[in-house]
């Protein structure tokens, strides 16, 4: 959380919400708000303060009670909503808006409590019934919002009110006092929310999540169960177990990429995953399998090989604390959290870890796939070793290329213009705005790729964003994904990029090269692409080149198109 | 009961140890504005229990007093 005293944010309510942004202060820098209740005219007025101060997050916590105060029915309930919504989606700029979803509370009336004194009397029902009506027109409003604007989240108040319980999260001391509703339980869990928000969308996520197997994904010692059975599902510790499981294969299922690093025999330990009728992560669900007597050490930085992935994107998990001391010395790079002490708080442990160093804004269908990428370039690893030559292994890959259309994938192109350090030639990082913006401009042309081969589908992998300057056109993006970096693709799809150009009356390409400390795989890039270094941009390092596109060269790769190329 | 609704009162105002006294009036601590005194209220309700009425409440200006209402 290092790094969020930089982050400028915005707290917006129509209830005061002072107190929780005066203990934030020191914390982050945040926009000191002109009371409350005004959150949409202050989004709405391009000179009030709040532009001025330009935050980077914007966090919206409404209040449903005061929102919808005077509100005779659900109908009118629906249509503030909507009206709120519509109002907010004009003033909506560039920052990152969470909005929070509801819980209903009003200091006059009793909430789940009220049910404490036997039967429910009829003004708890129609209070909870009403309660329960304008709760979902939000939510569902919400997420319709959310869906329609990438840089808007739901921000988890039911959620933090529920883990509270009502009576604990609101008072109507306060309320009454200074249109406070919160208590300051409830306002510290809120601005540690928001911070924990901040923290995710400015870090880095981990990538991998390495396990160990014995008394770690379950009780007991593969291979010696007449000594020490296997506690896995059940009550008590193996129930423990099972649970922390169920957390890893949520984690799985969001892009966190699992892999097995212990010291068993392999065969007591597959018989464990594939055949214990209770375990939830099988074979399938691991993207690398080191179980072997090896170092550990050794064993992860082979795994780190076979992913392409750096040592900063690892974390291991282990119970023994002395394995996991000898990762951490070898290894610096990767993260060892603790283990705890009882196995019962393993659950709580896992989602620690999620939330520590995996969690995401927001999850792509990319994300989604990871794990089975990653388990099909392990195949293609072997096939290239297996393989004769270079030329050959392309071939028996089978790669098939499709351009697609960028006003589809909006979110992944955000997500590898903005994520991709490797292949990415200038390092350009473009807001969602801008994106939206360029996909449109006849100025510029989008081009977006998807590549499959005989393993599977890698997914959208590829960009180049082009200028139009005349009879120029200036690369201003190119970027791949790392995963399939090394097959020849970027020599295809260039020429896939200048047969279009070459078509609508281009006769000259240019690009740059700015070097990073991550990029000098594409340094030399452009010249095996057959460009001219032409000039240099001194101030960053960097280079030009142009090439005339009209000699109609072919380069070599081998790759298959499907549909129309460009 | 007296001291820890002192530190209380500087956990809320982020004022570090030893600054309130029982002595110690409203004017007298800058932090000690009318947001932090809403949530002083609140929060002497939420940890110790004491509750103030409300009319009563918005004419507290010193420590005295409230230690009063927790009957020290």
């Amino acid at each position: 959380m290092g790094e969020s005293m930089t982050e400028k944010i915005a707290i917006l309510s129509n209830v005061n919400m002072n107190f929780v942004i005066r203990g934030l202060k020191n914390q982050v820098d945040v926009f000191e708000t002109e009371g409350y209740g005004n959150e949409l005219g202050t989004l709405l007025n391009p000179r009030s303060s709040y532009h001025a101060f330009a935050p980077r997050f914007l966090f919206l916590l409404m209040d449903l009670m005061q929102l919808l105060d005077g509100v005779a029915d659900d109908r009118e309930a629906e249509e503030k909503i909507e009206l709120w919504f519509t109002t907010l989606s004009d003033g909506l700029g560039e920052e990152i808006c969470y909005v929070s979803d509801a819980y209903l509370w009003s200091a006059e009336e009793q909430g789940e409590s009220g049910q404490s004194h036997g039967a429910v009397d009829t003004a708890t029902e129609l209070w909870l019934t009403k309660k329960n009506a304008w709760e979902n027109l939000w939510q569902k409003r919400l997420e319709t919002f959310v869906e329609k604007h990438p840089n808007a989240r739901i921000f988890s108040y039911k959620k933090i009110v529920e883990q509270l319980g009502e009576e604990k999260a609101f008072s109507a001391l306060t309320w009454r006092m200074g249109k406070i509703p919160h208590s300051s339980v409830m306002q510290k869990a809120l601005a540690e929310e928001i911070l924990h928000r901040v923290d995710v969308e400015t870090r880095v996520p981990k990538k991998v999540l390495l396990l160990d197997l014995d008394n770690t994904l379950w009780g007991g010692l593969a291979g010696e169960h007449e000594s020490t059975p296997i506690v896995l599902g059940g009550e008590g510790q193996g129930a423990a177990y099972l649970k922390m499981q169920e957390i890893i294969l949520d984690m799985q299922k969001q892009g966190v990429v699992l892999g097995i690093v212990s010291k068993n025999n392999v065969q007591d330990a597959m018989e464990v995953i594939e055949k214990h009728p209770e375990m939830i992560l099988r074979a399938e669900h691991f993207s690398a399998k080191k179980i072997n007597w090896n170092l550990k050490s050794e064993n992860i930085l082979e795994i780190a090989g076979e992913l392409n992935l750096g040592l900063d994107s690892f974390v291991f998990f282990d119970d023994n604390p002395a394995e996991r001391a000898l990762v951490q010395e070898m290894l610096p790079q990767v993260t060892v959290p603790e283990f705890p002490e009882a196995p019962e708080d393993l659950p709580r442990a896992m989602t620690a870890i999620y939330r520590a160093y995996f969690e995401k804004p927001y999850v792509t269908r990319e994300d989604a796939e990871r794990t089975r990428q990653y388990v099909e370039n392990a195949k293609r690893l072997e096939l290239q070793q297996s393989a004769v030559n270079f030329e050959s292994y392309l071939k028996d890959l089978e790669i098939v290329a499709e351009r697609v259309d960028a006003k589809d994938h909006m979110e992944r192109l955000l997500q590898l213009v903005n994520k991709t350090n490797q292949f990415n030639l200038t390092t350009v990082r473009y807001t969602a705005e801008e994106l939206q913006e360029l996909v449109s401009d006849d100025a510029h042309k989008v081009y977006v790729y998807r590549v499959k081969d005989k393993f599977g589908d890698n997914g959208i992998v590829a960009v180049l964003i082009v200028k139009l300057q005349g009879q120029e056109a200036i690369i201003e993006e190119f970027t791949m994904s790392c995963r399939v970096m090394g097959r020849n693709i970027e020599h295809a799809i260039m020429d896939a990029v200048e047969q279009e150009l070459r078509r609508s009356g281009i006769n000259t390409l240019k690009g740059s090269y700015i070097p990073t400390s991550k990029n000098a795989p594409v340094a030399e890039l452009y010249p095996a692409l057959g460009f001219e270094c032409c000039g240099s941009i001194p101030c960053r390092d960097g280079h030009i080149y142009r090439r005339d596109i009209t000699d109609g060269l072919q380069r070599v790769d081998h790759v298959a198109w499907k549909g129309e190329q460009v | 009961m007296r001291d820890k609704i002192i530190a209380l009162i500087e956990e809320v105002l982020g004022l570090p140890e030893g600054i309130i006294t029982p002595e110690t009036t409203m004017d007298e601590v800058e932090e000690w504005d009318s947001l932090a005194h809403v949530m002083l209220i609140g929060m002497l309700e939420e940890r110790f229990g004491i509750s103030i009425p409300l009319d009563e409440a918005v004419e507290i200006t010193s420590v005295k007093e409230i230690l009063e209402y927790a009957g020290e």
